[in-house]
């Protein structure tokens, strides 16, 4: 197995944790910096730290104001890779905002649109674009390609990496009936450059397991060596919990897990 | 397609309406359940956010803002919420104060001023959002007409919040306690969703109140009793932060 860098989000109610801690080869930013994060320098200081901010939902072009915004960002962290997801948060008009991922279409259309758009955005870029895949909870008849076809065409067309976000691929599994690994085997994972591994809780709204700010399970570390397995060119495994309820134990302590389960 | 999907997640009165289920896009049980949980998740977010002071003071209060997500009344919203619109906001809101106002306030006197803030702030923000560029509001000020922009708010406080919200938020033993003085603040969104707070002055209330969409930028110098260059440079500052925008006079 590749030596990884294994890491985590950062959290910043847990900056002083974080800022004295060990073991940890770098921190996924959800959100700018605070200006009153007293942790912040130290933070930048210690840690390789990687852009994974909302800079736009790649069905449409980005603007320029959000273009600059995400170059800047980028700078500040000296991040090795900016990360955007399949998602479509928001109507186009902006008039109703889910504040939640949430997949497009696979369809012909959004295949084009995502991959117009996301190479637009890789143009304007000092470091390269990866793309994070987004659960759906629910299937919608429109969608007329599989998910893991439509991420392969877009990525063979883009040549973009691919964060693959394995909890995402348990859940789609869950909820369809099928084998995780099965499942994980239609996914293009030669392109894979990122992994998220994350704790999945019962959530009493949807009668079912999601994604939640807790420890990875056991059979969830075994679905990550298989698939790093598998993903001959991955660099990094990040702990994917971004939450204030998120506590320091968890965060350390799944972290170390994934280490051990690597091999690092 | 997408749009309509993402709208009937967000609108529940439109996801409970024939036009949406007529068009048999998913699971009616599939999608009502993600609804759910997304309208929860949007304003736990919000709740953990906004009443970020509120919920440091739960350790005297007995009262969690946020508990009010998982209680009978939040779930009677439900059917009628939609998520970012400033009636969810204030009745979400609503929920939240009077949970945490039914608590143990003895040691907060000034738990309604706070309260009220969280609660502004949280109203502020909500309502549509400009997520790219491309406005047609022309920025040309000497051909526009100021407006207040919907949704900015004044607040007079009895307590100076402000000086006291930093030490909510870090270790204390006895509760942190503001000066009484009156204060008046000025809280205002951004088109693209970032709140602004700010003390304000009576002559920036007057303005406020003043631009009415009627007035120009001349009629409000001269009714705010301020000279030009000072009501240019206020006024640049109220855009900036969302206060007041242009609009095209007639």
């Amino acid at each position: 197995m590749p030596e990884l860098k294994v890491g985590a989000f950062y959290n910043p109610h847990l900056g002083e944790a974080l800022a004295g801690a060990t073991g940890i080869d770098h921190l996924a930013m959800a959100d700018p910096p605070r200006g009153d994060d007293p942790w912040w320098p130290k933070i930048k200081e210690r840690y390789t730290l990687l852009l994974h901010d909302y800079l736009g939902q790649l069905s449409e072009p980005l603007d320029e104001h959000s273009i600059q915004r995400a170059r800047s960002l980028a700078e500040l962290y000296h991040t090795p890779w900016v990360a955007e997801h399949f998602q479509c948060l928001h109507t186009e008009d902006g008039t109703y905002n889910l504040n939640y991922v949430f997949p497009p279409l696979y369809t012909e259309e959004f295949l084009n649109r995502f991959a117009t758009n996301a190479a637009a955005l890789q143009a304007r870029l000092d470091q390269p674009l990866v793309m994070e895949n987004i659960p759906g909870f629910f299937d919608v008849a429109a969608s007329r390609i599989p998910e893991p076809v439509w991420l392969r065409r877009f990525f063979d067309r883009t040549d973009l990496g691919f964060l693959l976000d394995l909890p995402h691929v348990w859940l789609e599994a869950h909820y369809h009936g099928a084998d995780p690994k099965v499942f994980l085997a239609e996914f293009p994972l030669d392109r894979v450059v990122e992994v998220h591994v994350a704790g999945v809780a019962e959530d009493p709204d949807l009668a079912g397991p999601w994604i939640a700010p807790i420890a990875p399970s056991d059979e969830m570390l075994d679905l990550m060596v298989h698939a790093l397995a598998r993903c001959p060119n991955v660099k990094a495994v990040t702990f994917d919990a971004f939450s204030p309820t998120l506590t320091a134990e968890v965060l350390f302590s799944s972290v170390e897990r994934i280490r051990r389960a690597v091999g690092n | 397609m997408q749009d309509a999907l993402i709208r009937a997640l967000a609108d529940a009165p439109y996801r409970s309406s024939p036009s949406w289920r007529l068009q048999e896009v998913a699971s009616q049980d599939r999608v009502e359940r993600f609804a759910r949980f997304l309208a929860r998740h949007f304003y736990h977010e919000r709740l953990v956010h906004f009443f970020k002071y509120s919920r440091a003071l739960a350790r005297v209060t007995g009262r969690r803002p946020e508990a009010v997500l998982t209680g009978a009344d939040f779930e009677a919203l439900l059917p009628t919420l939609v998520l970012g619109s400033r009636a969810s906001a204030v009745a979400v809101a609503g929920l939240a104060v009077e949970h945490v106002r039914g608590g143990d306030a003895a040691a907060v006197p000034y738990l309604e001023d706070l309260l009220a803030y969280e609660q502004g702030m949280i109203v502020v923000e909500s309502g549509a959002r400009l997520w790219r560029d491309g406005s047609l509001e022309p920025d040309d000020k000497q051909r526009s007409i100021p407006i207040r922009v919907e949704g900015t708010m004044l607040l007079d406080l009895q307590v100076d919040l402000p000086l006291v919200l930093p030490a909510l938020l870090r270790p204390w033993t006895a509760v942190p306690q503001p000066p009484r003085r009156p204060i008046r603040l000025l809280i205002a969104r951004s088109s693209r969703g970032r709140v602004s707070v700010a003390r304000t002055s009576n002559a920036i209330a007057t303005l406020l109140e003043l631009a009415d969409g009627r007035k120009t930028v001349e009629d409000l110098a001269r009714e705010a009793g301020l000279r030009p260059a000072e009501l240019e440079a206020t006024l640049d500052e109220l855009v900036e932060i969302g206060a007041v925008r242009f609009s095209t006079g007639s």
